[in-house]
């Protein structure tokens, strides 16, 4: 399957607009106000679906939907978000359990008939789908359980699946998802539209949809690269270990695609403090290493031979948490170069301290002066011993990447075909 | 193409005391009437152009990524880009009564950080230069501001007074 960057373009337009009508038709039946924030497609680890949704209590409704394409999509609420909506239909409706559970079907039944409706319209094809399911769980086990046919993305030719995160039959565990997040106005509430396709009439709809081939990226290429990038997060991670002493693993990798005014939002209007380069070569591009400011304090008294009695961010946090983004961008970007078998250069770092959003949007513009859409390659990491997560974003000139996807396979695809961990040794 | 004209929140104002807020997003704009507040978070280049007729009580806000779609071979929504952002804005608050002798304009934002770019001025200098020059397009003044510098920035627009308060993170209030 190759997919081409107009196509990935009118998909996430077609699954944001879908997604706009959900929304629309739930403020008209319950009078509140809510606003879809960021659609994006990403290529994504199987286990790793759903992780934003860890840490909370969900419910929603599921259809099961088949034709033209076929997969499962799943609204998921946040308890406080249902409760919400089921007061707004019913007054006093949130503390009838019965009558809750119905108002979530309700609202969820029309908004997710007017998403697969917009689909069908748009593919002018008939997609059936099923009455819908209730559900209700904590984190990602809201979401339907990972089923082999789903859109497992094919290895490349002559690949046997042996990886870490491969399936055994030559599949690459990767899912392509639909994720757009929707924003109640004035509440910090979110809920959720999940669309997981299954990988055969997804690869016939995009391919049909192809406009000119030499745009095209094949599949399976950018899937060997999610885990290259996966093990350069591994790299960036045991350079955390080297320097701070602390157990460190990369977490979720996923290279999602979205229009580029969609770019900053993926971050939170938090305040994050970091590090950014500019790289150069093939691909160019930007290098985020953000920390959330107490992750930021914890990593970087970590680092310090003197405990300090503060938990404000000081000067000399910012410091160690500039050496440490220098030499997780250096890790990062050596386990890129080694694959691509390119030079990957990269300017000083800058430190940044501001609302994530901001750091991201002048990054954003610059990439956006050539280009409408953007992969954003996005890792986690995290560790169990203190509270810390950091997060790389990687925002590549679109036509330098899909060129360096193109030279991957053809010089080294003796390599890519076999254990991508081995690439890194 | 989904255009942000504000219709769907002015017809959905709560019954409430406190003024109806209206999110702009990256590249959206949005116009109002009556008594509301505007707002948008995380400018970093990008540039915020509030323009309002206090005495028809109209108000809008854009929320713009790039100069000018002049220069670009672009199909985006016209509040992307400054220039486009700016005049479409004008024409929607001209629409829902504001008088083009009576609009004011304040702009925030396009600061410089995170500019790699070595030569020529940065975007967030850029936004600032076209937004200023559109609106003598129109010959709407521009009565105050808070662009450029190294941080970033996020706004409220009141829109029965034209007040703009911008925050940033290491900052105190400023009103414009």
């Amino acid at each position: 399957m190759k997919v081409d960057i107009q196509s990935l373009g009118t998909f996430n337009r077609l699954a944001h607009e879908g997604a706009e009508q959900a929304t629309a038709s739930m403020c008209q039946m319950t009078g509140l106000d809510a606003v879809v924030d960021v659609t994006k497609i990403s290529l994504v680890d199987r286990a790793d679906v759903g992780e934003q949704l860890a840490g909370g209590d969900y419910v929603g409704v599921r259809f099961d939907f088949e034709g033209e394409l076929a997969g499962e999509t799943v609204l998921v609420f946040d308890r406080e978000g249902s409760e919400t909506i089921a007061n707004a239909l019913v007054p006093g409706g949130a503390s009838d359990e019965a009558m809750a559970r119905s108002s979530v079907e309700e609202i969820g039944n029309i908004m997710m008939s007017g998403f697969i409706d917009g689909w069908a319209d748009f593919l002018e094809a008939t997609i059936e789908h099923s009455p819908p399911q209730y559900l209700e769980g904590s984190g990602r086990e809201v979401l339907p359980a990972p089923s082999p046919r789903r859109a497992t993305v094919d290895g490349p030719e002559g690949f046997d699946g042996t990886g870490d995160g491969d399936a055994p039959d030559g599949h690459l565990d990767q899912v392509f998802v639909f994720k757009s997040e929707i924003e109640w106005v004035g509440e910090s509430v979110s809920f959720y539209i999940y669309m997981l396709p299954e990988y055969g009439p997804l690869s016939e709809v995009m391919g049909r949809h192809n406009s000119a081939e030499d745009d095209a990226i094949p599949v399976d290429k950018l899937g060997v690269f999610n885990e290259m990038t996966y093990d350069g997060t591994q790299r960036a991670a045991d350079n955390v270990e080297m320097m701070t002493g602390i157990e460190t693993e990369a977490e979720v990798t996923q290279l999602s695609f979205a229009p580029i005014e969609d770019v900053p939002k993926q971050v939170g209007t938090d305040t994050y403090v970091g590090t950014v380069v500019e790289f150069t070569g093939v691909p160019s591009g930007y290098l985020m290493v953000l920390f959330d400011e107490a992750s930021a304090v914890h990593i970087a008294e970590a680092m310090m031979p003197i405990e300090l009695d503060s938990d404000e961010l000081t000067e000399q946090h910012k410091q160690a948490i500039e050496e440490l983004g220098n030499i997780m961008t250096s890790g990062f970007v050596d386990g890129w170069a080694n694959v691509l078998q390119t030079s990957v250069d990269h300017t000083p770092p800058r430190l940044v301290h501001d609302m994530g959003r901001a750091i991201v949007d002048p990054l954003a513009a610059q990439v956006g002066q050539h280009q409408e859409h953007a992969f954003i390659i996005d890792s986690e990491m995290r560790t169990e011993d203190i509270a810390f997560g950091a997060e790389i974003q990687v925002l590549p000139n679109e036509r330098e990447l899909r060129q360096a996807l193109d030279e991957l396979l053809v010089e080294r695809a003796d390599q890519t075909e076999a254990d991508v961990e081995h690439i890194f040794e | 193409m989904k255009v942000y004209d504000g219709t769907t929140t002015e017809t959905e104002t709560a019954a409430t005391t406190s003024p109806e807020r209206i999110k702009v997003g990256i590249a959206e704009y949005q116009v109002a009437q009556g008594q509301a507040v505007l707002t948008t978070s995380g400018l970093g280049s990008c540039l915020g152009v509030a323009v309002y007729d206090t005495a028809a009580g109209v108000a809008g806000l854009v929320h713009a990524m790039l100069p000018a779609k002049d220069e670009m071979d672009d199909n985006g929504t016209d509040a992307k880009f400054a220039d486009s952002g700016i005049r479409r804005l004008v024409e929607d608050l001209e629409r829902e009564g504001a008088d083009r002798r009576n609009l004011e304009a304040k702009l925030a934002g396009g600061s410089d950080m995170l500019d790699f770019s070595e030569d020529g001025p940065g975007i967030g200098q850029r936004n600032a230069e076209t937004g200023r020059r559109t609106l003598e397009e129109f010959g709407i003044p521009v009565v105050a501001e808070d662009v450029g510098g190294e941080r970033g920035r996020s706004l409220r627009l009141e829109t029965t007074t034209g007040d703009l308060v911008v925050k940033s993170a290491s900052r105190d209030e400023r009103r414009l």
